[in-house]
């Protein structure tokens, strides 16, 4: 009990900044709140005296109009025939899916009248975590209304005028491909993205039977080759690694975000956290070694952070232990620090002692070598089968990606290619430096690039032609177990765009539309139909998949350890100073590979981790950086081979020591007026870090140097905004456990309301008569034992409630729009922090303290206990923001729509949500609970004449989350699981000792540290 | 040098000016107060629209009900316009040659929808749901008037806030059962008068419950 004492409880903080409280910039955002708004105003290009003048003038104009004259004449269109079982503006749901790096995930497109606004995870794919989504699946709809978005077909070339349209290239195709065809299609090359859709298999077969001259190539920046070389050379045949965590009670996560940046992150996420459920004494154990600090590291029990390039000799030494053979270990210095020593020590005995139920997984990044000691130390662990399964690749002649797009370039560059075909990818942008792709392709005549807009590579060819979103065209794909996916189109192509089945059908010459060419790959796949073929294709295209097409599995022992040649650093090196540097790029969290860069959602969601938006940074460890005399936000240079890349520095804790943490992605001059427009003068968010990156090591780059450039550069974060504790450090101490509570299951196994003990709240009630909830008492609980803080749910929030993007600028004075913040504290020594997640939006009080302060009751509590806001009512005093100890409102300072006033920025309004209004300037707003989800229930149930059933109603951001840490439900039913949560005995309120009474419970994380290591 | 005396005249002009000046904001404020109020304002605004369709013939004389082209009202938010395939059911034997059907025609067989006038426009911050008031007893009448009557129709309430919470405060003389919602001119057994009763109506009479669930503001605003 002792270490629970609420004098004992640690030092929670949120930043450097934070852990040094003495910082001066920000004590400036503390303090200064008030003079900064009033300094903002001023320094814009509107100041308030002219905003003054300007609302003046216009309410003399508003009232000489005449106050109550009747609004915009409104028209109503309806269909000439209306199609059977629409209704107009009742939202449908259709089963879609997203295809992202090669593996498809199946999803579910909201559409009111025709226009996605939503997308959901689909429920039933066998594959996924029930119908959570990602962050990427739920930003992917605001890339559908991107007007960035090509909208015409480019050619270059040739002779004028040139016709650009989906008709000439048509002809073009047919004659330019026909041409080929008598040449057996000598010099004819295609480039593809990751592509898993069998549809596009087949018509590649059938091109390349029609040109057999003709080459297939295939690239992608984040590729996971690694792996399937690593099972390649363990097993003899490439094999696809999936894990199986329900099962697992050991976990070993090698430089693998296998939570977030994992194909199958969202089924991952699910097992983990099934896996750890303390109110039933069950937990799994995660230890993570990695440079970077990942979401998945901050899950874990135990970290090591480790330089990636050590990440292998670990690997290697842990393979020995478990063999039991000390002799095979490698002999780093490293491995014979105190810290490294016991930690290898804990986690052997750890996994042999979970025989069976441990499993070993080791990131993309990490070279083949590593994934075959991976596979080994499974087999050793008796894993195979029970809690990692081995799919057997389907193709396993394809050439790893850098080494076919160094071929492709080759060739190229020996003029042996005439005519180019790239479907989707961005290769310009984003190949290995050293394969000189651009300078290939300037050699190449023909080059035909299919993409969303006139990015990196499509300005450098010959043809662009717009690409059709996944929403738009008809498609298909393989999950990552292999699971067949159908993708059927929401609506027609905005713009005109086509697919890749269209183009590659107008190479191969054929008539069929994508849509039968989809049903004849069903077919294939299941096989001719026994009784109705077109129930059968109608009933896959409703449910978005097939059962049971899987790719077979294998239980295959692996070979045995071959030599391993070790570099000089990972045979000597120490982890802190080997005088090496290494950089680590990383996958964004915004941009992916920088396919995203263009969508607003993504680039202003703060970074898990650093909480950055709108940038990215070079993240080294506090300690590094002092040996380096580099200090936050100096813009350094990072040298490699020659290339340079200046990037600017963010302190990041827990990042590996003498290991850089670069995010790919960034500072693109093709995206668009979002992620950089060199044409128009846009400048990109961050910097382009590829030309760090080689064909021999695409992704972890030994033997850097850097050097301070003498600029600094200024980086916006979220990390020290709505601070909801202001006071000092010494004062933190004693109130942390106000907002965060967590324990060890052994505390917890001792003292099940140790929550209870870590604040004492006095008894306390209110001055004015309690209200009474007879009818529904909507409730929510968040179980902080789950949450692994991977910003699902603030992105489901920002496209279900019509949330506006601020920009850069504005986030900086701590303006940014999202209802649902996730709060992340560090706990501990700043090289190697604990991290622990807070989402926090409305909390929903019963005596709420906003409420009391409107002057013009523009928010007041409803009969079932709902905050309610009514943005008609607001007349933007801030009061009540001012009020919230949660910091959850935020106020609409400017208009953030004004961009849709251009003609062109109008298309996306459509993805608006219509059953939420779409806030003006000068309102406030916060989380509803989804209060529009209620009503459409509320409603529904009431014309049934039957009771809300619990689980009917989901939150926006309780149905994004894999880890199902969110729960919503009526506290007044005595079977609804949030109301079990709230009688838990890990259930508290944040800052319970003001009698807000929440509405949102949180239940206390539960770490599962191992005896020997804690 | 002669004093200056007003003329006589000036008097009769002072009585007017004064009795100008204190009028006037009295007037003004009558003016806004009766002028720029929504009975005055949208009651009984009623478009031109692009076919005289008229609900005085097809509901009054010929007895449609309401729902056989309004078909979504039961399922819906929306009160659905019919599309002119449902004109069509009928219209292909009747009136085969009516000018004033052509754009009907021409929207079944062109695709060129009718842009009918939206008469009765909710501004975009109220959720209002059909199939919340019909399935629960609140008949069509209740907002829209004697359609039955209307050769083109028009806005028969006033649609504002205060009217609508008139009824929001306690629907309960406004219900009738289910298989009436569609009746017109209603003087069912349940309700005192037919209609919702009004604030001061219903102080009156002591039906006043303050805090019904239908008053949250989430009810209607989201």
């Amino acid at each position: 009990m002792s270490s629970l004492d609420r004098n004992q409880t640690q030092t929670y903080w949120r930043s450097l900044d934070d852990l040094a409280d003495a910082a001066p910039e920000l004590k400036k955002i503390i303090d200064d709140e008030l003079a900064r708004d009033g300094e903002a105003a001023g320094d814009g290009p509107l100041s308030r005296r002219r905003f003054m003048q300007i609302m003046g003038a216009s309410l003399a104009f508003a009232s000489m109009a005449g106050a109550g004259c009747r609004w915009e004449k409104e028209e109503i269109i309806p269909l000439g025939k209306r199609p059977d079982n629409y209704i107009p503006g009742k939202p449908k749901f259709y089963a879609t899916a997203m295809e992202l790096g090669g593996v498809a995930t199946g999803l579910v497109a909201t559409a009111y009248d025709g226009r996605p606004t939503k997308i959901e995870g689909n429920p039933q794919h066998p594959s996924q975590g029930g119908g959570a989504t990602t962050g990427f699946a739920q930003a992917s709809v605001l890339n559908l209304y991107d007007p960035d978005r090509s909208r015409h077909f480019v050619r270059k070339g040739g002779t004028l005028p040139l016709d650009a349209s989906w008709k000439s290239f048509q002809r073009f195709a047919a004659e330019h491909f026909s041409k080929l065809a008598q040449s057996g299609g000598r010099g004819l090359r295609f480039l593809s993205e990751a592509q898993s859709s069998p549809t596009v298999r087949a018509l590649r077969a059938e091109i390349l039977a029609r040109f057999p001259q003709a080459q297939w190539h295939e690239y992608e920046p984040l590729s996971r080759d690694n792996e399937r070389e690593g099972t390649r050379q363990a097993f003899g045949a490439p094999m696809r690694v999936a894990l199986n965590l329900t099962q697992a009670k050991v976990i070993a996560a090698f430089d693998s975000d296998f939570l977030i940046h994992h194909p199958a992150a969202l089924k991952n996420a699910r097992d983990f956290a099934r896996g750890r459920r303390p109110d039933d004494k069950v937990m799994n154990r995660l230890y993570c070694i990695e440079s970077a600090f990942t979401a998945t590291g901050s899950a874990a029990d135990h970290r090591l952070p480790l330089r990636s390039d050590l990440v292998l000799p670990f690997l290697l030494a842990l393979e020995a232990r478990l063999a039991r053979n000390p002799g095979a270990s490698p002999k780093g210095a490293f491995l014979a620090e105190p810290e490294v020593a016991k930690f290898l020590k804990v986690l052997a005995s750890d996994l042999l002692h979970n025989r069976g139920k441990a499993v070993v997984t080791v990131g993309p990044r990490q070279p083949a070598t590593a994934h075959a000691a991976a596979a080994r130390i499974n087999a050793l662990l008796a894993a195979a089968g029970r809690t990692v399964v081995y799919y057997v690749d389907e193709d396993p002649e394809r050439v790893p990606h850098t080494a076919d797009i160094t071929r492709l370039c080759r060739d190229a560059g020996a003029g042996k290619v005439h005519t180019l075909v790239i479907l989707g990818g961005n290769p310009v942008f984003n190949a290995p430096v050293d394969a000189g792709f651009k300078n290939a392709l300037a050699k190449i005549e023909t080059s035909i690039h299919l993409s969303d807009n006139v990015d990196e590579t499509s300005s450098v060819c010959t043809w662009h032609i717009p690409r059709a979103h996944y929403l738009e065209a008809w498609g298909d794909g393989r999950a990552f177990d292999g699971t067949y996916t159908l993708r059927q189109p929401i609506l027609e192509p905005l713009w005109g765009a086509r697919s890749d089945i269209e183009v590659l059908a107008a190479i191969a010459g054929k008539t069929e539309t994508p849509q039968e060419l989809v049903r004849k790959t069903l077919d294939t796949v299941l096989g001719p139909a026994t009784i109705d073929g077109t129930l059968r294709w109608r009933k896959a295209i409703h449910d978005g998949f097939v059962p049971n097409t899987a790719f077979a599995t294998t239980t295959k022992a692996p070979g045995p350890a071959p030599a391993v040649r070790l570099t000089a650093s990972q045979n000597a090196g120490t982890r802190r100073a080997n005088g090496d540097l290494e950089v680590v790029l990383v996958p964004s969290t915004a941009t992916f590979d920088g396919r995203f860069a263009n969508n607003g959602w993504l680039q202003e969601m703060p970074d898990f981790m650093t909480k950055l938006t709108w940038d990215n940074a070079a993240l080294m460890s506090p300690k590094t950086a002092a040996a380096l005399g580099i200090h936050d936000e100096d813009v350094i240079t990072i040298k490699s081979g020659g290339r340079t890349v200046d990037a600017a520095v963010y302190l990041m804790p827990g990042q590996a020591p003498f290991s850089i943490a670069l995010a790919v992605g960034y500072g693109r001059t093709h995206a668009g007026y979002v992620g950089g427009l060199a044409s128009a003068g846009i400048d990109p968010p961050g910097v382009d870090v590829y030309p760090l990156s080689t064909t021999k090591s695409p992704h972890i780059i030994g033997g850097i140097s850097v050097s301070r450039t003498g600029r600094t550069y200024k980086l916006v974060g979220t990390q020290d905004h709505w601070k909801m504790d202001k006071l000092g450090m010494a004062e933190r101490e004693e109130r942390a456990a106000l907002l965060i509570r967590e324990a060890t299951l052994k505390e917890f196994k001792q003292t099940p309301n140790f929550v209870d003990h870590m604040m004492h709240v006095p008894g306390h009630g209110s001055l004015w008569q309690e209200i009474k909830y007879d009818g529904h008492k909507w409730g929510m609980a968040t179980d902080l034992a789950a949450c692994i803080g991977c910003n699902s749910c603030t992105l489901a929030c920002q496209a279900e409630n019509n949330v506006p993007v601020v920009g850069k600028d504005r986030v900086a004075m701590e303006r940014e729009m999202h209802w649902l913040r996730i709060d992340r504290y560090f706990r501990g020594d700043p090289e190697n922090p604990t991290v622990a997640y807070q989402p926090v939006g409305c909390q929903q009080c019963e005596n709420a303290p906003c409420e009391s302060v409107c002057p013009v009751g523009a928010t007041v509590h409803s009969s079932e206990g709902l905050n309610d806001m009514t943005y008609n009512r607001c007349v933007g005093t801030r009061y009540c923001a001012n009020n919230c100890p949660y910091k959850v409102r935020r106020f609409n300072f400017f208009n953030y729509r004004e961009f849709l006033d251009n003609p062109k920025n109008k298309v996306t309004s459509l993805q608006y949500n219509p059953e939420v209004t779409v806030r003006s300037r000068g309102v406030m707003e916060k989380c509803t609970f989804c209060v529009q989800r209620i009503q459409a229930v509320k409603i529904a149930s009431k014309n049934d004449k039957r009771p809300i059933r619990d689980g009917e109603i989901v939150t926006a951001c309780q149905q994004a989350c894999p880890t199902d840490a969110i729960v919503f439900g009526d506290l007044n039913d005595e079977h609804s699981r949030v109301r079990k949560l709230h009688e838990s005995p890990r259930a508290y309120a944040m800052l319970e000792v003001l009698y807000t009474r929440p509405r949102n419970n949180y239940l206390a994380r539960i770490r599962n540290p191992h005896e020997d290591l804690s | 040098m002669a004093r200056f005396i007003f003329p006589e005249w000036t008097q009769t002009f002072r009585k007017w000016a004064l009795l100008l000046l204190g009028g006037a904001p009295i007037y003004l404020v009558a003016l806004v107060m009766c002028g720029a109020n929504a009975n005055t304002l949208r009651v009984g605004y009623q478009p031109e629209q692009p076919v005289p369709y008229s609900h005085a013939l097809h509901v009054g004389e010929l007895g449609l009900d309401c729902r056989y082209c309004h078909n979504t009202v039961e399922d819906a938010a929306v009160a659905a316009i019919p599309p002119a395939a449902t004109c069509m059911n009928c219209h292909r034997m009747i009136r085969t040659d009516s000018p004033k059907l052509t754009p009907v025609r021409e929207a079944f067989a062109n695709k060129k929808p009718i842009k009918w006038i939206k008469v009765h426009d909710l501004p975009d911050y109220v959720y209002f749901n059909h199939s919340a008031h019909v399935t629960r007893g609140i008949g069509c009448e209740s907002c829209h008037g004697r359609v039955d009557l209307m050769t083109q129709i028009y806005q028969a309430k006033p649609l504002t806030m205060e009217w609508c919470t008139d009824c929001h405060h306690d629907p309960s003389t406004a219900r009738r059962p289910e298989e009436d919602i569609t009746v017109m001119g209603w003087h069912g057994e349940n309700a005192k008068v037919g209609y919702p009763l009004t604030l001061p109506e219903r102080e009156k009479a002591g039906l006043n419950p303050k805090n019904s669930i239908l008053m949250n503001c989430s009810t209607c605003h989201r």
